[in-house]
């Protein structure tokens, strides 16, 4: 390919377009560095320090943020890298919990999987390992909670806040050791400007911004969000008859794995007692269920008397922009009136 | 109509002139925030009130600061006609005074003043410029501080302020950078890039609008240059930013100071205002078509923002966090533009190198590193203040020329460069010149300027922690090698300094530090290891002693020595259990506890040269608390009412040896009889086997009486022999006894021989009659043998068996006139003070500065004098004395009857016989593994002075201490290896409560002596005991350092919690 740029890592001649990092160029092609501050979402800001790489007649750099050049060979390991790459693994390891098993982000953690790349001694663990002081977890927010002790600052989160979502609720706090990531003023997230959109929560590396009551699928069902006209894609994870989780469907132009904290977290309505999943008509002042074709024609009868200005509609922002045209076009088409509104204007 | 730079300068001129010629007296008072908190607005206001009483017309002017920190608060008082005055530590009654004095009477009272400036002499004050702490330095940027008033923009314009700003606007861009090539300025925040270089990176990047922006955060701890130019010279910056946004096309500057300046941003406002009302700043500067605006920022402190990138996003109002370089500032900085930062004093050099050309700059300092730069010169030095120095000067004139020299001429222990970024220099490396590439070979860096002089008294391991506790608090938190590395760093140095560091902490240390440096995004991170790494590099040994042997040798580390009295005690006696005890009137069991530790209570009590007084704290802002006087006390307590000596002494140790095992100790000095004591305890057959006539050793022979008295000696050996221990004296190894046969006898040999064979001067004539050897005549003397001496005597030496022999000399028959020959200075004399304060008292004379040549015989062959080269005082030897040389055509003669040689002394091993096996150093020491004082044959160990050379009693007694222990293992068959505790006393008694009085009155008591009257001739002990109430008042003066550790709190909490104490 024309504008493709080529460049050697390690020996392996790739090619990636050009403005690519060196990182990403080698994670596309099967290319492992270990890494937890990139994210593809978001621009690198070379924080872990992990993707420490070596270029030929440059020495070291950040394989996040290096483009990739026609004709740079990389290399991904060297004494000097390795010892870095070892410290700063060992490091997150001994100040982060051992409890690996009850973290919902097991076996999914980018932290376990620079830890078994780079590989540790459990020798040096507990040699470097020191008392503990666990930091209260937030769980104000409804849908997910923060574990600063699990957090490895990576920013994804506080970048994806600000840049990707606008909202810039969270950022770091505090200097040191003592560094967290915290709304304003380190007041809760609950009472914070956070939107609980849960961007941050799908981006975070390990498991230390985490959906409540967390449950893995077992099958997954491709579907659109039914809360707003936009009509978000969304994957519905599903166990058995129950919907446990929503994902974004990253493939899906309107939202390219985006949502809000309605579709991400709003699906609690599926499975709940109190839905109705069945039309109820009034009979002697008592509303009892009833059959759809006796609803509907319910319906109709009564929208017949009704005809005229004695009709109005009100649409819902839940249906479709063809829904929506529907309702109106049988507001006036067919009802004979133009009272007919739609509640995102009210 | 722009006003030309001309014609404001003249105008300024005539302003200045005025001021300078008027009728009236000027005083100036510098009052910058040093100043000011030393009291200058006190002293202020002093001298308006003192000129209105006396009905006097002045000017007031409120200065910078002239560097002087030590003589603050300072003032200059100028008189017409007169030159300037300038004075130290003016206080307000100073102040005052200075005023009746000098400006009513005529008197300008040169005990106060610091020197004068400009024309003119006055009667006992030299010129300012003159003296130490000036005459290397060249003061550029600092030259207006503290001869101007800051708030006046025409003192800056009298003094051809912004001149340098017209020849810029002349010469244009490119010849400005070319000019500041030229000059070799390089950056003076301490990174040391070249300034044009940086300067031509953004001058080319591309774009229109660019920034510049001053760095005045000045985040390192110690460090004021910056804070002191801003406030005393405020326009030399604004010049400089003038000059250099003109340079890179930049229209805007900002200014980022912390907040913690406040008057250095007042100072700064008001400058930028004065300087825009004149034109020289803001819209078409000077007429020129050029706009240039500066604006400030202030910072909220954090030391982070030093990192340029952090610094830009603090700027832009984001969190003070820095980023990864590329891009650079210089092409994408403020706001994504090319933006130049330069340190304050790197653009006040800017407006000098442009009002004076590059080659003036550059006619200092060294190839690479040109020009001045101004110091922070602080911590333990006589003179700190804040000096500029040319590059290339020496660490060691900076610190001993200008600085004075350490605190009290403590030993000299390392310097601190480059603040937390940088790293330690020690001793050795004094001669580094000060240049960026030179300090950055030691192992540190230039920075922006602070020097922190340390003296023996500082702990580097726990210096190094310091830094690191501030790096981490500082780091930003963002990049892991930083926020968690300089956290486990700094866990380790704790953990090193509290006694519980471990074997590999050095390597994992080393380790670490290597990674962070390598990892870490910014500077902060990567240089945040610089302290640990050269305290490693320079000072191992000393992370060894915290490690290895639970030692800090700087007597630092709270957690780590208890109370320093015991910490430094080299057999670990218990001082402060014991001191309560006396403090609560508990006499024997406060001699109870000297004994557990020390078999030899009364000779401690008398000739110890009391290691624990010298760093007792209570001595830190008083008198130590007298401790030998103390013990001695409370043995002379127990003599007098007769429970010691005991009959049988409890066993100080409950371990007991399995079979009874025979151990044979040559000689029973001090380190003979501790040992045997120890064994003797443990239920080993001890034999001590003695040469001379009494045992004793050195405590017997050479140790005069009227120090220690033979019966309180016996006493001690008594207690030594109720343990079990045997002595045989009389008995020589060699002659009454081969070294093969006692090691056929013995299952272990202690070899505690001492040094007693004197050295020789090596000169002629030493051989005639009339010549003594000390030891030879110490032991003579004091064992009751004859002695033959002259009228006159003649000691040469200046160590302790010189003043023994001195001291005994002038007690004897027919001897009359004593006199000490030293080569050096009474300063420089090895023995311990009080012995030369004693002599001195008993009318023995010094001949300091003198070398004997030659002995001059008469013809009966006997000494009729010596005669001596007259010495002075050269470069320090490797052992840090300065170096005597003799003056030429100084030859002089000494009449004398009696020479008596003591120069030294080494120890005798001839009676260890041929082929003994045992191995012997070049200066005739026996060798031993220094920890476990084992020779080179498995059961012979070795102590004392036979080990070391002449050392003190209480050193001997430890090496005893320790042989015991190891021949206990040895003989048990365990590894012969030492056990290294934390020193801990046995119990914790409770404090006393002081009432306010006591606090206020405490004092050190004058020691009770003999008149020095009744001592010539005599042989009475001098030194005599304090009374109960003296000792219990003193007692209670103890500081109870032993209660301020972990340990001890948990102890005394438990104790408060029971409602009992343990100890008490």
């Amino acid at each position: 390919m024309a504008d493709e740029t080529s460049l050697t890592i390690d020996g392996l001649s790739i090619t990636a377009r050009p403005g690519t990092s060196i990182l990403r160029a080698a994670l596309k092609s099967g290319l492992y560095i270990p890494h937890l501050c990139d994210h593809p979402d978001l621009d690198p800001v070379g924080v872990c320090r992990l993707c420490l790489v070596e270029v030929e007649g440059r020495g070291l750099v950040l394989a996040c943020r290096t483009p990739v050049e026609e004709g740079l060979v990389v290399r991904t390991e060297s004494p000097e890298i390795n010892n870095v790459r070892r410290v700063t693994t060992e490091l997150l390891i001994v100040n982060h919990p051992e409890d690996c098993l009850a973290c919902s982000q097991n076996d999914r953690c980018e932290l376990q999987r620079v830890a078994a790349y780079v590989g540790v001694d459990r020798q040096r663990l507990a040699r470097l390992r020191r008392d503990a002081r666990p930091a209260p977890v937030d769980t104000s927010n409804p849908f997910f909670d923060y574990d600063p002790n699990r957090c490895v600052l990576c920013g994804i989160c506080v970048r994806t806040c600000s840049d990707l979502q606008g909202v810039s609720a969270i950022d770091f706090a505090f200097r040191g050791f003592d560094t967290t990531i915290a709304p304003f003023g380190k007041m809760p997230l609950a009472q914070s400007r956070c939107e609980s959109c849960g961007e941050c929560v799908v981006r975070c590396p390990v498991g230390a911004l985490a959906p409540k009551n967390a449950q893995q699928p077992s099958r997954e069902v491709r579907t659109t969000c039914p809360y707003c006209g936009v009509g978000c894609g969304i994957y519905l994870g599903v166990r058995g008859e129950r919907v446990v989780a929503v994902r974004g469907d990253p493939d899906r132009v309107t939202n390219r794995g985006s949502l809000c904290v309605k579709g991400r977290f709003g699906y609690g309505f599926i499975n709940h007692d109190d839905r109705l999943t069945t039309p109820w008509v009034r009979r002697n002042g008592r509303l009892v269920e009833a059959e759809w074709d006796e609803a509907l024609s319910l319906v109709a009868e009564r929208f017949a008397q009704s005809k005229g200005e004695s009709f109005a509609a009100l649409a819902s922002a839940k249906c479709t922009n063809e829904e929506n045209y529907l309702i109106q076009k049988l507001t006036r088409a067919v009802m004979g009136t133009n009272s007919i509104d739609h509640c995102a204007r009210l | 109509m722009t006003v030309s730079l001309d014609d404001l300068r003249q105008q300024a001129r005539q302003r200045w002139d005025a001021l300078q010629n008027s009728e009236t007296v000027r005083i100036l008072v510098g009052t910058a925030t040093c100043g000011r908190s030393a009291g200058a607005m006190e002293a202020l206001e002093a001298f308006r009130d003192a000129l209105r009483q006396h009905g006097l017309d002045g000017r007031l002017i409120e200065v910078g600061c002239i560097g002087l920190c030590y003589a603050e608060p300072i003032a200059c008082i100028a008189k017409p006609g007169r030159p300037a005055v300038y004075y130290g530590e003016v206080t307000p009654e100073r102040a005052r005074e200075l005023v009746a004095a000098y400006l009513v009477a005529d008197d300008p009272l040169p005990r106060y003043a610091l020197g004068t400036v400009g024309d003119g002499r006055i009667e006992g004050i030299g010129p300012l410029l003159e003296a130490p702490v000036f005459r290397h330095q060249v003061r550029r940027t600092l030259r207006l501080c503290g001869a101007i008033d800051p708030t006046q923009i025409d003192h800056y314009l009298a003094h051809d302020g912004y001149q340098g700003l017209a020849a810029a606007l002349e010469m244009g861009p490119e010849r400005i950078i070319e000019e500041v090539r030229n000059s070799g300025l390089r950056g003076r925040g301490g990174a040391g890039f070249p300034t044009w270089r940086k300067w031509r990176f953004c001058r080319d990047a591309p774009g229109e609008t660019k920034y510049l922006v001053c760095n005045a955060d000045e985040g390192d701890p110690g460090a004021f240059m910056n804070r002191s130019l801003l406030e005393g010279d405020p326009h030399a910056l604004l010049e400089g930013m003038l000059i250099a946004g003109h340079a890179l096309g930049a229209r805007e500057g900002y200014i980022y100071c912390r907040a913690e300046y406040p008057l250095a941003l007042e100072r700064l406002r008001l400058a930028i205002e004065q300087a825009e009302a004149y034109g020289l700043l803001g819209e078409d500067v000077l007429g020129s078509g050029i706009d240039f605006r500066i604006r400030i920022k202030e910072g909220a402190g954090a030391f982070v923002c030093g990192e340029e990138t952090a610094l830009i996003a603090s700027l832009e109002g984001r969190r003070g966090m820095p980023r990864p370089r590329p891009p650079f500032p210089a092409v994408s900085g403020l706001w994504g533009k090319p933006t130049i930062i330069n340190n304050v004093e790197t653009l006040a050099c800017v407006a000098l190198i442009l009002r004076n050309g590059a080659e003036w700059f550059a006619q200092y300092g060294t190839e690479k590193s040109k020009g001045t730069k101004t110091f922070a010169l602080v911590g333990k030095v006589k003179r700190t203040g804040l000096v500029e120095v040319p590059l290339g000067i020496t660490l060691r004139q900076m610190i001993f020329d200008i600085g004075g020299g350490t605190l009290d001429d403590k030993p000299f222990k390392a310097v601190q460069t480059g603040g937390p970024s940088g790293g330690c220099i020690p001793a050795e490396l004094l001669d580094t010149p000060v240049d960026y590439d030179s300090l950055q070979a030691a192992g540190t860096i230039m920075g922006s300027g602070g020097m922190v002089v340390m003296d023996q008294d500082t702990c580097m391991v726990d210096f190094a922690r310091y830094f690191l506790d501030f790096a981490q608090k500082e780091s930003c938190g963002e990049c892991v090698p930083c926020r968690l590395g300089t956290r486990q760093l700094l866990t380790i140095l704790t953990d090193i300094t509290n006694g519980h560091g471990k074997p590999d902490d050095i390597e994992l240390l080393l380790e670490l530090a290597g990674a962070i440096k390598l990892g870490a995004l910014c500077g902060l991170g990567q240089t945040a290891p610089n302290p640990v790494l050269t305290t490693i590099r320079y000072f191992r040994h000393e992370y060894e002693a915290h490690i290895h042997r639970k030692r800090c040798p700087a007597v630092v580390c709270k957690e780590l020595i208890s109370s320093p009295c015991q910490h430094v005690c080299p057999i670990g006696t218990q001082v402060p259990v014991y001191i309560s005890l006396i403090a609560q009137g508990r006499f024997q069991e406060a001699f109870d506890c000297i004994l557990r530790d020390n078999p030899l209570p009364s000779v401690c009590a008398r000739v110890c040269h009391h290691p624990c007084e010298s760093k007792c704290q209570a001595g830190q802002w008083g008198d130590p608390v007298a401790v030998r006087a103390l013990k001695r006390f409370a043995v002379d307590y127990a003599l007098k009412t007769g429970i010691y000596p005991r009959k049988r002494s409890p066993a100080t140790t409950t371990g007991e040896a399995e079979a009874t095992q025979k151990v044979a100790i040559v000689g029973a000095g001090p380190a003979g009889l501790m040992a045997g004591y120890r064994l003797a305890n443990r239920g080993y057959d001890v034999t001590i086997l003695e040469a001379l006539e009494a045992p004793g050793g050195a405590l017997a022979a050479c140790i005069p009486e009227y120090r220690l008295p033979r019966d309180r000696l016996n006493a001690d050996i008594e207690n030594v022999k109720a343990a079990g221990v045997k002595i045989r004296t009389n008995t020589r190894v060699g002659r009454d006894i081969s070294f093969e046969e006692i090691r056929r006898s013995y299952r272990a040999v202690f070899l505690a021989t001492g040094a007693h064979r004197s050295k020789k001067l090596g000169i002629g004539g030493e051989d005639a009659e009339g010549v003594l050897d000390a030891m030879e005549f110490l032991t003579r003397a004091n064992l009751g043998r004859e002695v033959s001496l002259g009228r006159r005597v003649g000691i040469v030496g200046g160590g302790n068996s010189a003043i023994d022999a001195a001291r005994v000399a002038v007690r004897l028959n027919p001897c009359e006139e004593v006199t000490v020959i030293y080569r050096r200075t009474r300063a420089e004399m090895p023995a311990f003070e009080e012995e030369i304060e004693a002599a001195a008292e008993e009318g023995i004379r010094f001949r300091f500065r003198a070398a004997p040549e030659k002995v001059i015989v008469d013809g009966a062959g006997r000494v009729a004098g010596v005669e001596c080269l007259r010495m002075e005082l050269g470069e320090p030897d490797e052992s840090g004395r300065r170096r005597p040389v003799p003056v030429a055509g100084s030859r002089f003669a000494i009449d004398l009857d009696t020479l008596i040689v003591a120069v030294g002394e080494n120890p005798d091993l001839s009676f260890l016989g041929d082929g003994h096996g045992i191995e012997v150093s070049r200066w005739g020491t026996t060798v031993v593994s220094p920890d476990t004082l084992r020779t080179n044959v498995a059961e012979v160990f070795a102590g004392g002075d036979v080990v070391t050379g002449p050392d003190t009693v209480i050193q001997a007694m430890a090496a005893g201490k320790v042989a015991a222990d190891m021949i206990d293992k040895y003989l048990r068959g365990e590894s012969v290896a030492r056990d290294f505790e934390l020193i801990r006393p046995s119990t914790y008694l409770p404090a006393v409560e002081l009432t306010e009085e006591e606090v206020e009155g405490a004092r050190r008591p004058a020691m009770p002596s003999l008149p020095a009257t009744e001592r010539i001739g005599s042989f009475a002990e001098v030194e005599l005991v304090l009374t109960a109430e003296m000792a219990i008042r003193e007692a209670r003066r103890c500081l109870r350092c032993d209660l301020q550790t972990d340990d001890a709190r948990r102890h005394l909490a438990q104790c408060e919690a029971e409602g009992a104490c343990h100890g008490g």
